[in-house]
């Protein structure tokens, strides 16, 4: 049980980072116009 | 084609007119006619690099967006390095910064992913609670820690919108549906945070957090049919042109629209919009309309007929077109502002659908005060009341009864637009869903504007098609309405020394020959016979000076569709009825063609009233169908009507539905579309009722704990929204052959 005391926080941690990154790619656009990515190919150039 | 002179675009006058500035720099929307693929779009990237920042392509509706520096950066270069790429850049007025908005939907979608997240999250904390599992109290003390710490962007960040919304609501001392969303998240959240402070007690964070989340996604998917509807909007206001080719006595030049006058030539080439309402110079235009009627199929324009500003040139030469209308007079602003505002215009059972929901908000705050004293006066504990009134407030609060409504016409609006049906008035498809009668005028809605050759009677040893080419000769270029059906007869025939002679018709000499076209009467060489033949025809002859070489019967056409929409008008269960100003035996005729009993022939507009008001009194619900102009009092009259407006029509006219395609092709599912919505509000109120109606009393009761509370009503609204945006095709009912155009608009 006292794995808890490290986990618990961790988990919390984890998701913090996770709503930090969802929250930074939407900002950054990658959810816009998610009706166009069936149209899109991948990228040919790097 | 010579390369465009882009260089206009930089004239300091011309970028209040395109350019929203912001922050850094000027934002611009470009529309990219050619672009089709994600390979264009990474072509349209590429050729903007370096001199452009914040570049966004939209392939579906073919745009380009991007911030640029002027006094670095000339806008000419950019359009010219886009128009080098090949993807035939139009910049778009665009007055509101497509900026705020795009920020503002990407908050929206961070706050449903970051809700989402959080509310599964704080229930996998909660969830040994569920069980009466109690871990050791330091375990215990650390999970209600972590769920207050998830909780904390996942009420007061992703529900800040809910919140502050209350907060607005209480201070403009009034009631709406936010308040009891605010008062239950602020006392859920408010107590559980206080209670893990003090390490005792219930907590709700778990009910709070996806309280958020669903109402998020709710209104998240409601806000996405508006925008639907907005951006349809935009790309039609901003299709207006910004500069236009004028010729003049130097040649061709692009000049601001602002600095062109009536009675100008602007040259429009191949594969662009026109900029102006205006007269065809040219014999034969070929012109995608497909923004101002959503009809897909190219429009065909003869010499002097309008060519519509956002017409787009289809033909391979440049059009030259006499300017008429200019900027905000032309047809496509006047459309584009009547779409503007009908979305400004809350429906009257939308406000009292609002009125009643704020009563209702009034009575739950009540109900909920009552709940929990009542349960605190039989003994309960302070958690227990407080639960009570959390899912009282919670499990009644009308967002669902708020949405069913404008989440639904929303909807119908924007898939009407999409088949060239305008809805002026959104009120209007609920009397037109009830509607049980249709008059339809004659002259201009069954039949065509322009008239129609029926028949060539030759006389012996005549060819009809010669004879009926000369005519067109003759009448090439004549405004005369018996012109009209002539065009595209006259198989590079030309008649020179035409001579109009009033009132008897035009003479002209074609290969050599002089000929006359007039009345039979009216013959030149006096051996004029009566005219005679069916009321609804006018007769013409052709005559070559010693005797008559043809005869013509003219008369109005038919619409091509008019048949296949009334007879889908009465399979819908209308009764269908004409009445028109024209004569009996006209009128007559042409309610035989269409199988059409009912009819009333030389009607004054006061009869035409008169006869509306009687179907009324009888509890009719009318549909009025007209061109818009000659019945506007008969479509004032009516419960709902609808025009096919043509020019000037439009802004007299107080159609609640205009049809653009000059086709009454829409109407059949106009109507379709209105049954449909009507059942879906009805749907989404009964359902908000009734919903209400069990969860209030469980509520109150204290049958219903707080999460469950939050669930049903947020899975409510979810149901309403999801209802009112779920595809029509389905339950639309007999089509028929009457379908749509295809929506083009919004390719």
């Amino acid at each position: 049980m006292a794995s808890l005391y490290l986990l618990i926080p961790l988990g919390v941690g984890v998701v913090l980072a996770a709503i930090g990154i969802f929250f930074w790619a939407a900002q950054d656009g990658q959810f816009d116009g998610l009706d166009n990515q069936s149209a899109r190919m991948p990228d040919e150039e790097p | 084609m010579t390369p465009r002179d882009w260089s206009v675009f930089d004239r300091p006058g011309m970028r209040a007119a395109f350019a929203t500035p912001g922050g850094h720099g000027c934002e611009v929307l470009i529309a990219l006619d050619g672009i089709h693929c994600s390979a264009c779009a990474a072509r349209a990237e590429a050729a903007v690099a370096g001199r452009a920042r914040d570049v966004r392509v939209d392939l579906a509706a073919r745009t380009l967006s991007l911030r640029f520096e002027p006094d670095r950066t000339p806008l000419s270069a950019i359009l010219r390095a886009l128009d080098e790429a090949g993807l035939q850049p139009q910049l778009l007025a665009n007055e509101e910064p497509t900026d705020r908005e795009l920020r503002q939907r990407r908050l929206a979608v961070a706050r449903v992913g970051v809700s989402t997240i959080c509310a599964m999250q704080v229930m996998m904390m909660a969830w040994p609670g569920y069980f009466g599992i109690h871990p050791e109290p330091g375990i215990e003390q650390l999970l209600r820690w972590a769920q207050l710490a998830i909780s904390i962007p996942g009420v007061l960040w992703a529900g800040w919108p809910l919140l502050a919304g209350g907060l607005q609501a209480v201070l403009r001392r009034s009631l709406d549906m936010n308040v009891p969303v605010a008062l239950a998240l602020a006392t859920a959240f408010g107590a559980s945070a206080v209670r893990t402070v003090l390490g005792a007690g219930d907590l709700y964070f778990d009910s709070a957090t996806m309280f958020v989340w669903f109402l998020t996604l709710g209104r998240y998917l409601e806000s996405r049919t508006r925008a639907q509807a907005l951006g349809r909007t935009r790309l039609l206001a901003g299709r207006r042109a910004l500069t236009a080719l004028r010729r003049d006595d130097g040649g061709v030049h692009a000049v601001p629209i602002g600095e062109l006058r009536a009675g100008d030539e602007v040259v429009v080439p191949p594969g662009e919009a026109s900029p102006v309402d205006g007269g065809l110079l040219d014999s034969r235009a070929d012109l995608d309309e497909s923004l101002l009627t959503g009809e897909s199929l190219p429009a065909v324009r003869r010499r002097d007929e309008t060519v519509l500003a956002g017409a787009v040139n289809l033909g391979a030469a440049p059009l030259a077109v006499r300017t008429e209308r200019i900027g905000t007079a032309t047809m496509l602003a006047q459309i584009t502002q009547l779409m503007q505002h009908a979305q400004d215009r809350k429906p009257r059972v939308q406000q009292v659908a609002d009125g009643l929901a704020a009563h209702f908000v009034a009575l739950v705050l009540l109900l909920a005060l009552a709940g929990a004293g009542w349960a605190a006066a039989h003994g309960a504990d302070v958690d227990r009341s407080m639960a009570i009134a959390i899912a009282v407030l919670v499990a009644s609060c009308p967002c669902a009864l708020s949405l069913a409504v404008p989440a639904a016409l929303a909807a119908a609006t924007s898939r009407l637009a999409g088949a060239g049906v305008l809805v002026a008035n959104a009120g209007a498809l609920q009397a037109l869903a009830r509607a049980d009668t249709v008059v339809l005028d004659k002259t201009g809605t069954l039949t065509l504007p322009g008239m129609d050759l029926r028949r060539i009677e030759p006389r012996p040893q005549q060819d009809p098609a010669r004879c009926a080419a000369i005519a067109a000769a003759l009448e090439a270029g004549s405004r005369h309405p018996l012109a009209s059906a002539f065009s595209g007869k006259a198989c590079g025939m030309t008649a020179v020394d035409t001579e109009h002679l009033p009132g008897h018709g035009v003479s002209g000499t074609v290969e050599g020959r002089r000929y006359w076209l007039c009345a039979p009467e009216a013959a030149p060489d006096g051996s004029g016979e009566a005219s005679r033949g069916a009321a609804d025809e006018v007769h013409i002859v052709l005559h070559d000076g010693t005797r008559t070489l043809a005869l013509f019967a003219i008369g109005a056409r038919l619409r091509p569709e008019a048949q296949r929409v009334v007879s889908g008008l009465q399979h819908r269960g209308l009764a269908v009825e004409v009445s028109s100003g024209d004569s009996q035996e006209a009128v007559r005729e042409l309610c035989l063609d269409l199988r059409l009993t009912r009819f009333s022939a030389r009607q004054q507009p006061q009869q035409k009233l008169r006869r509306m008001q009687q179907l009324r009194e009888q509890g009719r619900v009318v549909l009025a169908v007209g061109d818009g102009l000659n019945d506007a009092p008969l479509l004032a009259a009516a419960d709902v009507s609808a025009a096919m407006p043509q020019g000037a029509a439009l802004t007299q006219g107080r159609a609640d539905l205009l049809l653009l395609g000059d086709s009454l092709a829409g109407l059949p599912m106009a109507l379709d579309t209105a049954r449909a919505t009507a059942r879906r509000i009805r749907e989404n109120l009964a359902w908000a009722a009734a919903y209400n109606l069990v969860m209030l009393p469980l509520a109150v009761s204290g049958h219903l704990p707080p999460w469950l509370a939050a669930a049903g009503m947020s899975l409510s609204s979810l149901v309403v929204v999801g209802n009112a945006v779920r595809g029509f095709g389905s339950e639309s009912g007999p089509r028929g052959p009457a379908a749509a155009p295809l929506p083009a608009a919004a390719a």
